[in-house]
C-alpha cells in the first residue's frame, strides 16, 4: 500500500473528440458551462465524474436548467446553509453535451473546524424538528406548484384588449410573456431550492445508517438496508396504486375488453365513449388523474419525458396488465402488514447479533432515526421531478406555442433547443418586434438553429462519454461523492486503467443477484406486451407502472436512473437484479442476445 | 468412578469433561445430547492415554457402536481429541491426526494408538508451544463413518469479511477430507442469517473426491466426472437446512462455529461431524460506533478524514 501510485489521469476535457457530425455542439450552452481553454491548466488538473446516474443523455440547451438549478441549491445547503465540514458545492461542465461534475472540497483543519460550529447546531435544528419541517416544506411545495400551475402565458394580439390595458391597468402582452417566463424559471428554482432543503439532511442520515451496516455486516447487501428502512405507503406508490384501482374498476364495470395490448389510448378511450359503463370509467379516470397522472415517464430531468396525462400510453398498457393480473387471480394489493412485520424481524435479528449494546443502540436509534427523515427522501420525488417538473416543462411548451405561432419555430417544443438565456433574449427578439411591427429576427435565426441542434444531439446520443475526466485526486471527500456515487479514489483508477474492450454495459447496481437471460429491448411502453417470460427488460427508463412486466422478467436493465429511481425501487421489491443508469443499454443490447446482469456490481455482459 | 472409564459414547458426554476426553469429543457429546445428527461414536478417554489395557474397554464401545449401526465392524473415522484442542482459543486445526474408514477392532486400535503418537509429531508440538499451551493429554474420537455424498465446512460468519450476519459453507463431492485438506477448489456458498436467502454462490472446480472403497477399509481419490463438476453440489435446499442448522448450534454454544458436516449416500441425512468455536474474528476486535447518538453518527461520516475514507 505505501508503494509510489503514478498520477491516475483520464483523458483532459480539452481533449475529447467531437464526434463527427456534432460540431459547434457547444452553442448551445452558456459560457460559464464550457471548459474555459483560458482557465485549461486548472480546469484540465481536477477530476470531473460523468453524472449519469442523473442524466444520461445528453442535454437540450433548454433543459440544462434541470442540472444548473439543482446544483444551485445543492451548493447553497452544503455550503453556505448547513455548511457541510468538508465540502463546499458541486460545480458541473458539459462535454459533447453531457454533464461532468466536481465537488469543491475543503481539506484545512483549522477551516474543518470552523464549520463543524455552523454545521452542527444547524442540523441539530433540522433533525430534531424535522417532523414539523416537513409540513413547512410540504406547504412551500404546495404554493410554488400552485403559483406553477396558475401562471398565466398571454398570446401576442393584434390589438391589446381595451379592459386590461385602459382599466385594469395591465402591463402589456409583450411585458407579460416577459414575466411568465421569468416567473416560471423562478418558481422552477424555487421548487429546486426546496428539492436539496430536507433531501441531504435524509439522505445523510440514510447513509450514514448503510456505511454502519457496511462495517458490521460487510455482507449486507443494500437491498437489505432500504428493506429496514423503507416505508410502504409513500408517495411515491400512490400514482400506480391508481392505475391498480382503475384497473379494478375497468372490470367491475364490464368495460375491461376495451383494453388490450397494441390499441392506443385514444382507440380505447373512443369505444369507451360509446358506453353509459364506459363513460363512468373515463369519469373515474378523470377524478383519479389528477395530480397523480403528473408522473413522469422519466426521472424528471429531460423535457420529452412526457407526464402520464399528456402521454396516456404508459398509464393504460399498465393498466391493461393489472387487468389481465386480476383476472389471473393475482392480487394487487401490496401486503403492506406482512412487509411491516417482516421489516421488523429482520432489523430486530441484525440488531441481535451485534456484539456490544454500544453497538446495539447506535444501531437501533440510526435505524429509528431513518425511519423518520426517509419517506420524505421517497416522497419529495413526486412533488419535485414529477408532478412540479412536469408543470414547468409544460408551461414552458406554452411559452414555445406563442413563439411557434409568432414564426420562432415549427412546433412548441422547438423551445427546449434554446438554453434558457436564448429564450429570454428571443423573447425579448419577440416582444420588441411585436411591438415595434418589424419582423422579429428570430423568425430567420432560431429554426435553422433548433434543426442543426436536433441533428447534433442525435449524434451524441450516439457517442459514450468516457466515466471521468481530467486527474483522479489521491484522496476524495466529499461525502455525497462517495456515498451517493460510489467515487472513491481508488475505485476511479480501476476505471481509468480499463481498456475499452472490457468496459461492457456499466451502470449503478441497484438491485442485487445475478441473472441471465434473453434480452428484450423495450423502447416504448406500448411494447410491454412483447416481453416473454424469463426474458430480461432493457429499457430506456421504468416508471412503477412498468409494474406489470416485473413479475415476468428475470433482470431489468435501464438507460436512465439511480439508486433512487422508480427501475431501482420497483426491482428490489421485487427482488430482481436491475442495473440502471447505464446511459446506452438500449443501443448496446440487441434484443436476442443472451446476457449476464450483476446487480451486485452494475454491470451486464453480452454472451 | 467414571474417571477410571476408557470409553465413553457420546451420548454421555458434556462439554464439561474436556479433561476427561479431550476438547472434540467433549463438542461432539455435547452436540449429541443437544439433539443434532451428530454420527454416533465414543471416546477413548485420556484415562486411557498411552495405556496398555485399553483393548477390552475399546472392543466393548466398538462392538456397542456397532449394534447401534446395525453392522459388525462398523466403519469408522478416529480422530485425536487433545485437552486444550477445538477450544475458543485455539483450535488445533488440521495440526493432529485423522484416520479414515477403519474397519474392525485391531484396526481401530491402531488407529487410537497412531492418534496418541500424534501427540508428539512437530506440528504439535509447535503449535503448543505458539499458543503457550502446556496441558497435555489427550483422548481419542471413534466416530461411526458416514458415507459422504457430499461434504465441508461451515462457517457461522463469514471468515473472510468477519461479518456476523452470514454463513459460509464450502462443500465438495465425497468426504469432507478433500476441503479440509484443500486439495479441490470446493463449491463456496454465503447464506444469511437474517434473511435466509443465498447471497452469493460461487461453484469450484471439484476435480477430485475421496470415497470409500467398499472392498478394502480404506478411502480413495477418484476424479469426478466431469458432467458433474460444473454442477452446485447442493441444492438450495440443503444449503438452507445446512444453514439453519449451523443457526441452531452457533445459538447453542452462543458463539461462532466452524462446523464439519457431510450429506450421507444412501439417506440423504445431514450430519454433524464436529463443531468447534471460530477463533479469529471472535477474538478480534470490532471497530465500535461513533458514541454520541445519530447526530454525531452523521457528523463523523461527513467529516471523516481522508485515511478512514480510503478504507
Amino acid at each position: 500500500m505505501t508503494e509510489a501510485r503514478a498520477e491516475t489521469k483520464f483523458p483532459s476535457p480539452f481533449d475529447v473528440p467531437t464526434p463527427e457530425g456534432a460540431e459547434g455542439w457547444e452553442e448551445m450552452y452558456p459560457y460559464y458551462l464550457l471548459f474555459d481553454p483560458e482557465q485549461r491548466d486548472a480546469e484540465e488538473n481536477r477530476f470531473w465524474f460523468y453524472n449519469g446516474m442523473h442524466f444520461p443523455e445528453p442535454m437540450p440547451a433548454f433543459d440544462m436548467i434541470t442540472a444548473e438549478s439543482c446544483y444551485l441549491s445543492i451548493g447553497l445547503y452544503q455550503g453556505r446553509v448547513f455548511q457541510i465540514p468538508t465540502v463546499l458545492g458541486i460545480e458541473h461542465r458539459v462535454v459533447n453535451g453531457y454533464v461532468y461534475i466536481t465537488s469543491n472540497e475543503v481539506s484545512d483543519p483549522a477551516e474543518i473546524e470552523k464549520r463543524l460550529e455552523v454545521f452542527l447546531p444547524r442540523i441539530g435544528f433540522y433533525y430534531e424538528n424535522w417532523g414539523m419541517l416537513v409540513g413547512r416544506w410540504q406547504a412551500a411545495v404546495d404554493e410554488a406548484i400552485e403559483q406553477l400551475a396558475a401562471l398565466e402565458v398571454p398570446h401576442l394580439p393584434a390589438i391589446e384588449d381595451e379592459q386590461e390595458l385602459l382599466h385594469d391597468h395591465k402591463l402589456g402582452s409583450n411585458f407579460r410573456l416577459m414575466t411568465a417566463y421569468d416567473r416560471c424559471i423562478g418558481l422552477y428554482n424555487e421548487l429546486n431550492q426546496l428539492h436539496f432543503e430536507l433531501l441531504l439532511l435524509a439522505y445523510g442520515a440514510y447513509l450514514t445508517f448503510f456505511q454502519f451496516c457496511g462495517q458490521a455486516f460487510p455482507d449486507m447487501g443494500t437491498q437489505v438496508m432500504t428493506q429496514m428502512v423503507a416505508g410502504f405507503d409513500t408517495t411515491m406508490f400512490r400514482p400506480d396504486d391508481e392505475l391498480k384501482a382503475l384497473a379494478a374498476s375497468a372490470l367491475e364495470l364490464g368495460v375491461d375488453g376495451s383494453f388490450a395490448d397494441g390499441r392506443t389510448p385514444a382507440e380505447v378511450l373512443a369505444e369507451l365513449d360509446a358506453s353509459d359503463e364506459g363513460r363512468t370509467w373515463i369519469k373515474d379516470l378523470e377524478s383519479r388523474k389528477h395530480p397523480w397522472f403528473f408522473m413522469s415517464t422519466g426521472d424528471g430531468f429531460y423535457h420529452h419525458h412526457r407526464a402520464w396525462a399528456d402521454d396516456l400510453r404508459l398509464p393504460f398498457t399498465a393498466i391493461t396488465g393489472y387487468i389481465a393480473q386480476i383476472r389471473e387471480g393475482i392480487s394487487l394489493d401490496r401486503p403492506k402488514e406482512k412487509l411491516l412485520a417482516e421489516r421488523e424481524r429482520i432489523a430486530a435479528e441484525y440488531s441481535q447479533l451485534l456484539a456490544s449494546p454500544e453497538e446495539r443502540k447506535a444501531f437501533d436509534e440510526m435505524l429509528g432515526l431513518c425511519r423518520h427523515v426517509f419517506p420524505h427522501a421517497e416522497g419529495h420525488k413526486f412533488f419535485i421531478e414529477h408532478w412540479g417538473t412536469s408543470l414547468f416543462f409544460n408551461k414552458m411548451r406554452e411559452i414555445g406555442a406563442v413563439m411557434a405561432e409568432n414564426g420562432f419555430f415549427e412546433g412548441a417544443d422547438d423551445v427546449f433547443y434554446l438554453n434558457i438565456h436564448e429564450v429570454h433574449e428571443a423573447l425579448s427578439d419577440l416582444g420588441l418586434a411585436w411591438s415595434g411591427g418589424a419582423a422579429a429576427r428570430g423568425t430567420i435565426y432560431w429554426p435553422p438553429r433548433v434543426k442543426r441542434r436536433r441533428e447534433i444531439l442525435e449524434r451524441l446520443a450516439q457517442w459514450t462519454p468516457p466515466p471521468a475526466l481530467g486527474v483522479v485526486p489521491e484522496v476524495i471527500n466529499d461525502p455525497t461523492m462517495q456515498l451517493l456515487w460510489g467515487v472513491t479514489a481508488d475505485r476511479l483508477r480501476a476505471w481509468a486503467n480499463q481498456t475499452e474492450d472490457d468496459e461492457g454495459v456499466r451502470g449503478y447496481a441497484a438491485s442485487p443477484g445475478v441473472a441471465e437471460g434473453i434480452a428484450r429491448v423495450v423502447r416504448d411502453v406500448n411494447e410491454i406486451g412483447t416481453v416473454q417470460q424469463g426474458e430480461v427488460l432493457v429499457c430506456p427508463v421504468t416508471a412503477p407502472s412498468w409494474g406489470p412486466v416485473f413479475p415476468k422478467i428475470a433482470a431489468a436493465v435501464s438507460d436512465i436512473g439511480g439508486m433512487m429511481s422508480h427501475a431501482a425501487i420497483v426491482a428490489r421489491e421485487y427482488g430482481l437484479p436491475a442495473v440502471v443508469g447505464t446511459g446506452h443499454a438500449t443501443k448496446l443490447i440487441k434484443t436476442g442476445d443472451r446476457v449476464r446482469v450483476d446487480g451486485d456490481n452494475g454491470t451486464v455482459t453480452i454472451l | 468412578m467414571a474417571d477410571a472409564r476408557y470409553a465413553i459414547p457420546f451420548h454421555e458426554l458434556r462439554l464439561d469433561q474436556v479433561e476427561l476426553v479431550g476438547g472434540k469429543c467433549a463438542n461432539l457429546g455435547e452436540l449429541t445430547q443437544a439433539g443434532f445428527p451428530v454420527p454416533p461414536g465414543f471416546a477413548v478417554t485420556t484415562a486411557a492415554y498411552e495405556r496398555a489395557d485399553i483393548d477390552a474397554a475399546v472392543a466393548e464401545a466398538y462392538a456397542e457402536l456397532g449394534r447401534r449401526a446395525g453392522r459388525a465392524d462398523p466403519p469408522v473415522a478416529v480422530r485425536s481429541s487433545a485437552i486444550a484442542e477445538d477450544m475458543p482459543d485455539a483450535s488445533f486445526a488440521g495440526v493432529q491426526d485423522t484416520y479414515l474408514w477403519i474397519c474392525g477392532l485391531d484396526a481401530v486400535l491402531d488407529g487410537v494408538r497412531r492418534c496418541w503418537a500424534s501427540f508428539y509429531n512437530p506440528e504439535a508440538i509447535a503449535y503448543r508451544e505458539a499458543h503457550g499451551i502446556s496441558r497435555g493429554g489427550m483422548g481419542v474420537g471413534v466416530q461411526y463413518m458416514v458415507d459422504a455424498r457430499v461434504a465441508g465446512v461451515m462457517f457461522t460468519l463469514n471468515p473472510v469479511s468477519g461479518d456476523p450476519s452470514s454463513i459460509a459453507i464450502d462443500a465438495s463431492y465425497g468426504l469432507g477430507v478433500s476441503v479440509v485438506g484443500g486439495e479441490v477448489t470446493p463449491d463456496s456458498f454465503l447464506v444469511s442469517k437474517v434473511t435466509r436467502q443465498i447471497v452469493r454462490r460461487q461453484i469450484g472446480a471439484k476435480a477430485i473426491e475421496v470415497v470409500a472403497d467398499p472392498g478394502a477399509a480404506r478411502t480413495v481419490t477418484r476424479d469426478v466426472p466431469e458432467e458433474l463438476r460444473a454442477q452446485p453440489s447442493l441444492t438450495d435446499e440443503e444449503i438452507g437446512r445446512l444453514a439453519e442448522i449451523g443457526r441452531r448450534v452457533e445459538t447453542h454454544y452462543a458463539r461462532p462455529q466452524d462446523i464439519e458436516w457431510a450429506i450421507d449416500r444412501q439417506l440423504d441425512e445431514l450430519f454433524v461431524l464436529q463443531s468447534r468455536p471460530e477463533t479469529v474474528w471472535s477474538r478480534t476486535a470490532r471497530p465500535q460506533p461513533v458514541a454520541g447518538g445519530p447526530i454525531a453518527m452523521i457528523t463523523a461520516a461527513m467529516t471523516r478524514s481522508a485515511a478512514t475514507a480510503k478504507e
